[in-house]
């Protein structure tokens, strides 16, 4: 069988990258068989191995599930540190990583916080607090 | 398949080596030869790792290693599985043995790093994740595990003591070990002051940037006539794979691919851990190692953490857990640290282990991580 005539992801590695630049919307895909909404690169679900799965536009918001205040960067990020490295569980499924500038201290983000995908100066996923916008002086 | 044994295990000094690593992986290969009783010309197979030989503008070691041992003749490859390389290495050692292809092989696992500044190191470290969508989101692998910790300490309550417990109890079996990196005891009060690194995780969480080579010899039983070491039996060899980044996997409080590993090598061997008398584990970082004792069985989840702190895991403990002074300690020079797994457990069957002994060795376990655990080997070993 020729590569070619395999199931072909509708997007490339590069076409996510290129979402997170141009400020979403953030894709993902969802497996037709066991659910797994995912928002990293794969032929097939990483969790079932099921090759059928079907695009979806993944929600800009979410809640931090775990997270770290990186003080020593690699080198991508070594004008931003202090920062935070968060997982995120995005409203209607799907969990994807990304980073929050000026979240210096474990004392400013706590798990279960609410972010949102936010456009960045540089690649990569970038998250703010969630800030409800009707209830002026809730701080973050 | 055929009995097969380790029978021979050499290691240099953890830390910053002169040596380049094809000198001093051709070094501590000879050694290992040496403590086996066989000779180069026995060698079937080499199995070499060097993730990071690109840093010394060297690939296809394998060749040049074996060329500097006088064996230019012998097949070799480069087995590249993160910080699993060599424990990954000895697997397919092991298989090739076992499966009778070759009567002996060697594993080798070598890493300079030192020449590079920390942040080159921290990079070159972070490609092993996920580059696209882990790295590029700014992780390192500190930040890795550091959001593991963040995790478990949500679910379970976790002093910041108890993982001092893990550094302070490892350092201390580093500095009976003339291979390790770290040669110093720490006190609570060292690591607690030390600065932090990726929240929760500390300097001295944390695992060094260590150059360092290791080398074991693997053969069959029926080929050994007459060991010059007391062999360790290879009862179980085990390897597994998870997904790779963390966010696609069903929970953060633990790593898929020890647990699958770990029930693979238990089924191999016929073992429980209950069976086991003393544990090599990755604890690249400290949270590491009390995410390992539960993946492996060990401990029920949630409960591993308070097992430093109480003196479980100590040398004279009910279950000595890295006596060598671990990848915390020890140090980590990431291709060589299954391979150097090994060398502490056969220098503890061999009564070789000075000042660090553990109470009881029939039975030993080593358990070795690539990154996050994309990757996993588990082994258990015990006496003839």
């Amino acid at each position: 069988m020729d590569a070619e005539e395999l199931p072909r992801a509708p997007h490339t590695v590069d076409d996510f990258l290129r979402a997170y630049e141009d400020g979403g919307p953030l894709r993902g895909f969802r497996c037709v068989r066991c659910g797994l909404v995912s928002a990293t690169w794969g032929l097939a679900c990483p969790r079932c191995g099921d090759t059928g799965r079907v695009e979806q536009e993944l929600s800009p918001s979410g809640k931090v599930v775990s997270f770290t205040i990186q003080t020593v960067p690699g080198d991508e990020f070594l004008n931003d540190a202090p920062y935070a490295y968060v997982v995120v569980e995005l409203d209607g499924g799907g969990r994807i990583t990304g980073w929050m500038p000026a979240v210096r201290s474990v004392s400013d983000l706590e798990v279960g916080d609410r972010v949102r995908f936010h456009p960045s100066y540089k690649p990569g996923v970038q998250f703010v607090r969630d800030l409800p916008v009707d209830r002026p002086g809730s701080g973050g | 398949m055929r009995e097969t044994w380790v029978v021979g295990a050499a290691s240099n000094r953890f830390g910053k080596m002169k040596d380049s690593g094809r000198e001093a992986a051709t070094r501590v290969a000879l050694a290992a030869l040496r403590s086996s009783g066989l000779a180069p010309k026995d060698i079937g197979y080499t199995f070499v790792s060097n993730c990071f030989g690109i840093a010394e503008h060297q690939a296809h070691v394998g060749p040049l290693i074996n060329g500097g041992l006088g064996i230019p003749d012998v097949p070799s490859c480069t087995i590249e599985s993160a910080c699993s390389s060599s424990s990954a290495g000895l697997h397919e050692a092991f298989v090739h043995v076992a499966g009778g292809f070759v009567d002996a092989a060697l594993v080798i696992g070598s890493e300079k790093l030192s020449h590079l500044d920390t942040l080159a190191a921290t990079s070159y470290f972070a490609i092993a994740a996920d580059y696209p969508f882990e790295t590029k989101n700014g992780a390192t692998f500190p930040g890795l595990y550091a959001t593991l910790a963040t995790a478990y300490q949500a679910t379970f309550p976790t002093r910041p003591e108890m993982l001092g417990a893990v550094a302070i109890k490892n350092h201390a079996n580093a500095a009976r070990n003339p291979h390790a990196h770290f040669q110093k005891e720490i006190t609570m009060g060292t690591y607690l002051h030390s600065p932090i690194i990726a929240s929760p995780l500390r300097l001295y969480d944390c695992c060094p940037f260590s150059d360092g080579a290791a080398a074991v010899v693997v053969a069959a039983k029926e080929f050994v006539k007459s060991p010059v070491s007391e062999p360790l039996v290879i009862r179980a060899s085990a390897r597994a794979g998870s997904i790779t980044e963390m966010q696609d996997r069903p929970d953060l409080l633990g790593l898929p691919a020890t647990r699958t590993a770990a029930a693979k090598a238990f089924r191999q061997a016929h073992l429980e851990p209950k069976d086991i008398d003393f544990l090599e584990v990755h604890d690249c970082f400290t949270i590491a190692e009390v995410l390992a004792l539960e993946d492996l069985g060990f401990f029920p989840q949630g409960t591993a953490a308070p097992a430093a702190l109480e003196g479980v895991t100590a040398r004279d403990g009910r279950l000595p857990v890295n006596p060598s002074g671990g990848l915390k300690a020890k140090g980590h020079p990431v291709s060589a640290t299954g391979a150097s797994q090994v060398v502490e457990i056969f220098e503890q069957f061999n009564g070789r282990a000075p000042g660090r002994e553990v109470p009881r060795t029939e039975t030993a376990l080593a358990h070795n991580v690539g990154a996050t655990g994309g990757s996993c080997s588990v082994h258990i070993f015990s006496r003839r």
